[in-house]
This record gives C-alpha cells, structure tokens and sequence, in this order.
C-alpha cells in the first residue's frame, strides 16, 4: 500500500523532472538543474567507496582523466566523444587501478591523503606535458552542433543526459550497496579486522569499489566536459570544485547510505551557486569559509548527514510524499 | 659533480625546515592520534604573522619568533580545545573532514585577509651566502638547520627526561593504559597540540627570509610532513628528523635532474614506495599505529 504510494509519487515527479525543459525556457534555470544532476551523479560515484569507509578526496583525478581523455581523441584525432566516453571511462578506471596500490595496506586517513597527492600529480602532469594536452592553456571543444559530437544549440539535451546519469549512477549505487559487494564494503565499514576473520575479501571489495567509483567518475567527466566546451588542468583536476565538493555533499548528505549523495547535492549546489555569486563577488573567498563552518557543524552536530534526520521521519510517516520520495 | 654537491647540501638545509614542520605533525599525530589536515595551514599561519611583524613594525624575522612561537602555542591549543575535542570519539573520518574544514577555512580568510599576493620579508641577510671549498651555503637556510637541530634536540630532550615528557610518550605507547596510570590525558592533548603548532611555526617563521607567503603555501607542507612522518615512524623523534632530511635531498636533486614541476609526484612516489615497503616506518616504533590506520 505505502509503497505503492511511493512509487507513484516517484513516477509523478519523474515525469515533472522530464517536462521541465518544456516549461522553463530560461537557461539560468535550466542550468542549474543540469548542474545539479551532474553533481548528483559524481557525489553518487563518489559515495561508492564511502559505502567501505574509504574517504577520497582525489576524485578530480578521475574526473580529470575521463574528460582529457576523450577532448584530446576528439579534438586531436576526430574521434566521436560517444565512443571518447569509453575510452575516458577505461582512463579514469586505469587511475583508479594505481591508487588502489595505497589502498591494499591504508586505511582511512592515509588513504585519503594519497587520494589528495594522486590528484596534484596529475594536475602538474597536465601542466607540463604542453604536447598533450595544451598546459595550462587548456583543450577548447570546438562548437560543431550534432548529436555525434555530443554539442548542441539548446540546454534541454544535456539537461537529459545529466538527468540520465544522475538515474543511472543512484540506481547502480542502489544496487551495488544490496549486492554482495555492497555488504562486503559495509562490513569492512564497520569492522575490517572482524570482516576479514569472517573470510570477507576487504582488500578486493575495496578494490572493485573504487573500480566503479572512478569509472563512473570518468565517464560522468566526458559529458561534463562536453557540456562546458573547455578543459584546463586547474578546472578539470580541481580540488575545490571535483574533489572536495562531491565529498562535502556526501558528508552534508550522509556519507554511505545511497540518498545522501542525492540530498547532499541538491542542498549544496544552488547554495554553492549562491554563496559564489552573492558572498564571492563581495569577497573572494568567502563563500570557502562558509562550507567550512557548515562542515563543522554537521561533523558536531549531525556525523550521520542530512539523510539520518529524514529517515527516521520518513520511516514512521504512513505515506510519502513526492518530496519525501525524491529524498 | 660540483652540482650535485651543492643540490645535495641545500636539499639537506632545507630538509632541516622539513624535520621540524614534520616533527610537530608526529608530536599531534601520535599524542592526540588526529590526522590533522591542516598542518600545512599552522606553517602558513605563522608565515603571515612574521611578514605582518615585519610590516608593520620592522620586526626581523628571528626575532619576530619571540612573539609568533607563543602565539601559535596558543593557536594550537585553541584548535584542541574547540574543533578536536568536541569530536575526540568519533571516527576518523569525522577528524578528517574536521581538519579539511579546518584548512578551508584558515585558507580562505588568509585570501579575504592578505589577498591572494605573495608576500616576501625584505632583509639583508635574505640573499647571502657563504663559500666552504666550492660549495655555496645561503646563510638563511643554514641558520634555519641549525635552528632546526637545536629545536629537535631540545624537544628530545623535554620528552625523554621530563615528567610531562614522560607522560607524553606514554600516551603515544598506549592511551588507556596512560590513562589507567594517572596521567592527564585531556590536559596532555592540549599540550601536545601547542607545542606541535609551535615547531611547524618555527619552521614556517625560519622560511621566511628566503621564501614568499600566499594562501595556498601550506598545502604542500601538510603532504610532505605526513610523508616524513610516515617514513620517520611514529613517535620517533630521530628517525623523523632523519627522513625530513631524506626528502629535502629527494627534492633539491628530482628538482634539478627531473623537473621541479613534477615535485608533487617525486614525493607521491616516494609516499607509495615506502608505505607498501615498510609501512611501519623506516625507523618507526610502529606501536600504536593500527589505530591510526597504519599497519
């Protein structure tokens, strides 16, 4: 019956995410939405090692590495980016092979300063190799509309595609945390040593967390890039904008559990947005200092996330609403 | 083979700096047992105040440390008592995103503060040198090793034969059984935070004569003290200073044969290596070190 219900609303808010582009034609807001998705998408991708405990704060490595890859086949030899998402995806995962090295013997707080490392290499690789990749001059994607070339006149298509990656990256989320990996990954969480006495391969399931994980992040980074037209060592390998805020909103979100990462990036990023354009143009900088008082806070006040104030609420109410289903 | 005399000695020199950032990052890491993000930030913290010492009042960079060493104390034991303690049970990812929220912030008002420029300290001795049989010595960054050396020596001598020092090393060796002792755990933490914020402080006030200050500059700082202080081990006061040598020489040469861009990788590399060789530390004490994810 409730879910039932739930379902319902979830089918009502689906279609109403899907007629946007229809009504609103003002590309601010259209523009935000799509920005959301992707964000939804990358913290999902993000959480998927989080689900074992395992805190990233490197993910622009991955990103950075899925969208080079497929700008350069494309804007130095002429390759379709749709066949450039499977070569950045394969890139990104590569990336994900050689941190997981760190991996097999770190845990949390090591893991996460290698993460940090892995990525500032690679920023300063894309600076120096100029013959790759331009420097810090960055790659331009030349503006050559068709849909073999992933550019388009209008927002709505990427609107689409950010809303099908978001979908895709929650329901692939929602399946790995139910699968064996999943429990395999929240058993290490919990307990390592007691996950490995169990027989539980920790250092695989770790392994083949951050395998999806970095993956998904190359793959979402192709269209990201695609949607941007430019790619630059400073935004591409970005610590604020690639690593720290897909795990800020997991954190703010809930860090783990499969909705964080969706509410997470629904609250922070208009909010980013906002803060950048209101406090960042008053003063450079500011708006840093605000995320970091809101850490602060939720790391005191609520270490579950955003998620573990909703979900007692939502479990006890008889019926969801659309709001409560989107959550 | 002159060159890479000289490259050798002035990595060696400022290798001294990184012993001392490196060995308040062990005193906090092994003390309080937090992976403290934001060390890089107390180096830059008190780069700031020295220039503004300097600015302001024409203060010498040396002598600028009779004000800058207390009040980075002080700073440190600020941030125990209101950013760590409130989270001293909870997981070690709490404590991370704490000290990354941390180094955010303290990132941030130096940009609103300072601006992003690079600031420098003008004084006379910045650019002199000395000749020792060939070899060129600055003068500032031979000041700063021995500063160095003296610090670390004092700083051992402190934790071996005093009470307090006592006391300290044994939480490093075992927490609850410090505690079952009789020892002062909460008072010690705040203690150990001091004086480690103190010694990265140090180092940063003894960079300033030969090096700018901005926003960002402690972002390496934080990477390089955790390499040292895994490679050094934890709680071992020899062996870090002994690997801040390591890597200061492990920079100076891959910056001049490889390409000082690629700095950051050097010592990724060199971070990777160790780690999977001997994660307890290269002279590492290794006790203790499973709760703080090394193993």
């Amino acid at each position: 019956m409730r879910t039932n219900k739930l379902k319902t609303a979830a089918a009502i808010f689906l279609l109403a995410l899907l007629a946007v582009p229809l009504y609103f034609t003002s590309t601010f807001v259209l523009h935000m939405f799509t920005l959301v998705f992707f964000y939804i998408a990358l913290t999902a991708a993000w959480n998927i090692p989080a689900f074992g405990g395992k805190f990233s704060l490197g993910h622009a490595a991955f990103f950075g590495l899925g969208g080079y890859t497929a700008s350069i086949l494309y804007v130095k030899l002429g390759i379709s980016p749709f066949i450039g998402v499977v070569a950045g995806t394969f890139v990104a995962m590569v990336g994900g092979v050689i941190l997981s090295f760190p991996l097999i013997r770190l845990k949390g707080p090591f893991f996460t300063l290698a993460s940090i490392a892995f990525a500032e290499v690679l920023r300063m690789v894309a600076v120096d190799w100029r013959a790759l990749t331009n420097g810090s001059v960055g790659i331009n994607i030349p503006f050559r509309p068709s849909w073999l070339n992933l550019t388009f006149t209008s927002g709505a298509p990427f609107y689409y595609i950010a809303l099908g990656l978001a979908l895709l990256v929650i329901a692939l989320a929602w399946w790995i945390r139910s699968s064996s990996l999943g429990y395999h990954l929240r058993a290490a969480a919990a307990d390592e040593d007691a996950a490995r006495a169990l027989g539980i391969n920790t250092a695989k399931a770790h392994f083949l967390g951050l395998m999806w994980s970095s993956g998904l992040t190359g793959m979402i980074a192709v269209f990201y890039v695609f949607y941007n037209y430019v790619l630059e060592p400073g935004t591409a390998f970005s610590m604020d904008l690639f690593s720290l805020q897909p795990a800020m909103n997991g954190i703010i979100g809930g860090m783990g559990t499969v909705w964080g990462p969706v509410v997470g990036a629904i609250i922070m990023t208009p909010l980013g947005e906002f803060l950048r354009f209101y406090l960042g143009t008053i003063q450079q900088g500011l708006n840093f200092v605000v995320y970091g008082l809101m850490l602060i806070a939720v790391v005191n006040f609520v270490p579950g996330g955003i998620v573990s104030l909703i979900e007692p609420w939502f479990k006890k109410k008889k019926s969801g609403d659309s709001s409560a289903a989107d959550n | 083979m002159e060159l890479i005399v000289q490259v050798c000695v002035s990595g060696l020199l400022l290798g001294g700096i990184y012993a001392l950032i490196s060995i308040g990052l062990n005193l906090i890491f092994g003390v309080v047992r937090i992976i403290n993000f934001a060390h890089g930030e107390m180096v830059m913290v008190a780069m700031y105040l020295t220039f503004w010492l300097n600015y302001f009042f024409g203060m010498d960079p040396y002598v600028a440390t009779i004000i800058v060493l207390p009040v980075m104390f002080l700073f440190g034991v600020l941030i125990q008592r209101i950013i760590v303690q409130p989270i001293q049970s909870s997981s070690a990812n709490m404590k991370i995103f704490a000290t990354v929220a941390l180094s955010l912030i303290l990132q941030n008002v130096a940009l609103i503060v300072c601006k992003g420029n690079f600031r420098t300290v003008q004084v006379s001795y910045g650019m002199s040198t000395m000749e020792l049989g060939g070899i060129f010595i600055s003068v500032p960054r031979l000041v700063a090793f021995f500063a160095a050396l003296i610090s670390i020596s004092l700083l051992y001598y402190f934790l071996k034969y005093t009470y307090t020092g006592k006391a300290l090393r044994a939480i490093v060796e075992d927490h609850t059984i410090a505690r079952l002792m009789g020892v002062k755990v909460q008072k010690l933490y705040l203690l150990a935070f001091g004086i480690g914020c103190a010694f990265s402080a140090l180092g940063g006030v003894l960079l300033m004569p030969f090096s700018s200050v901005y926003p960002t500059v402690g972002i390496p700082f934080t990477l390089i003290a955790f390499i040292v202080v895994v490679l050094g081990g934890l709680g071992s006061m020899g062996g870090t200073f002994l690997a801040g040598l390591f890597i200061g020489v492990v920079e100076a040469v891959g910056g001049t044969y490889v390409s000082p861009a690629l700095k950051e990788a050097i010592y990724f590399g060199i971070f990777i290596i160790a780690i999977l060789i001997r994660p307890q530390g290269i002279f590492g004490k290794g006790k203790g070190s499973e709760e703080v994810g090394l193993k």
